[in-house]
């Protein structure tokens, strides 16, 4: 299994795909997925095919307004893509990607405030993975990384106890802020992860992507 | 301060990296930023027990000494650099040795010049347009029309390949909208 990592290309982000693909691979990673909000509008991602010895896949990121949005966009999108994220901003948010079996990732990089009991129960039941967004751990400084450090753990102590799959990404917008598996690993051991867990961690996204590819014809009936 | 005796030496390991940044900047500005990437992250006593000292730093690659049993450290100590001299950059590393002689010949294999030459060569595609600042292999920097373009991800410029381009390659000069 191989390690995937998450990203923003343009116009969210700063770069085309083929040149995150490119960086990637440079980076170790064996395969990335754009997550922008806007899947439709990424800039060339035909080009980026051209990249050779890299997966590229197309996700979604899921962003609204209040929960019954956020339902209703991730029902939407998710025949569409195989990799379908939310970005929990609100404690509203949360508890409804919590609750959306349709939801892939849950990413808690902007959380100030620790994942709830009820909401990783709901995790647990409805198989939501947690995502573990390092860009804070690079892009902040001082007391306000240490804030967020303290919330990442406590999310990290609550998801060992329910169990629940993990995944660490920079969510990177640029090549610049793009980071090779092990950084992340070693970033992810700064904030508490074991190195089993973070490389375990690294690698659910190519899990994830290549069990929602799978071609079900019908209830219990694989097309392979 | 006195030489040690040889077994009470701390192990020694060298980190050869390489820096991506958007501007040029010099040796002190990228150990400076790094310590104090360190310091961030680890506190005064971690910084005491992994000693870092940049050994080289030269056309964009560098060479980083620690402690042999705080490399995860340095690594993270690396990866959570953010900007140098006000410049967005990234340190990567690219392996670790037990001699400095190791690390160069193993990682250090070939210079790289960071410079912005701007060749003066505009992009104009449908849904971006800007002038060449850097190229090198298949990737390409573009200081774009619009600021707002890379408002998002705090960087000045777009990262292009020549994939992205019509002309589909690095020599795609006189193509109808490529380079």
């Amino acid at each position: 299994m191989s390690f995937y990592e998450c990203l923003k290309s343009f116009p969210e982000g700063s770069d085309s795909p083929s040149r995150l693909a490119l960086v990637a691979k440079r980076l170790g990673w064996q395969g990335i997925i754009i997550c922008n909000e806007d899947p439709r509008r990424i800039f060339r991602i035909d080009a980026a095919e051209k990249v050779k010895d890299i997966s590229i896949s197309v996700g979604a990121e899921v962003t609204a307004p209040n929960a019954r949005a956020l339902r209703s966009r991730v029902f939407s999108l998710r025949a569409r893509y195989p990799f379908i994220t939310v970005r929990g901003e609100t404690e509203e948010l949360i508890r409804a990607a919590c609750e959306d079996a349709n939801v892939d990732l849950l990413l808690l990089g902007q959380a100030w405030r620790p994942l709830g009991i009820a909401q990783a129960r709901a995790a647990e039941q409805n198989q939501i993975a947690i995502g573990f967004d390092l860009s804070p751990l690079i892009r902040l400084r001082g007391s306000s990384r240490s804030r967020w450090m303290e919330v990442a753990k406590r999310n990290l102590e609550l998801a060992r106890k329910f169990d629940l799959s993990m995944a660490i990404t920079s969510r990177a917008r640029s090549h610049l802020d793009m980071r090779s598996p092990r950084a992340l690993v070693a970033l992810a051991e700064v904030v508490g992860f074991e190195h089993s867990e973070a490389e375990e961690a690294l690698k659910l996204p190519a899990r994830l992507v290549a069990l929602n590819r799978r071609n079900w014809i019908g209830p219990g009936v694989e097309l392979l | 301060m006195r030489s040690r005796l040889p077994v009470l030496r701390a192990t020694r390991r060298y980190v050869a990296f390489m820096v991506e940044a958007e501007g040029e900047f010099e040796a002190k500005d990228l150990i400076h930023e790094i310590r104090s990437s360190q310091t961030s992250l680890f506190g005064d006593a971690g910084a005491a027990r992994n000693r870092l000292k940049l050994i080289s730093f030269q056309g964009g690659f560098g060479l980083l000494r620690c402690h042999g049993d705080h490399v995860q450290e340095t690594r993270a100590a690396l990866a959570a650099v953010y900007s140098i001299d006000g410049f967005r950059a990234s340190c990567h590393v690219k392996g670790v040795s037990g001699t400095i002689k190791s690390a160069t010949e193993k990682y250090l294999p070939k210079l790289r010049k960071i410079s912005s030459e701007n060749d003066g060569r505009r992009i104009e595609l449908e849904e971006i347009s800007g002038c060449i600042v850097h190229t090198h292999g298949l990737e390409i920097d573009l200081c774009p029309d619009d600021r707002d373009w890379t408002k998002g991800s705090d960087t000045r410029y777009l990262g292009l390949t020549s994939f992205d381009l019509c002309g589909g390659h690095d020599d795609a000069d006189g193509t109808s909208d490529g380079l």
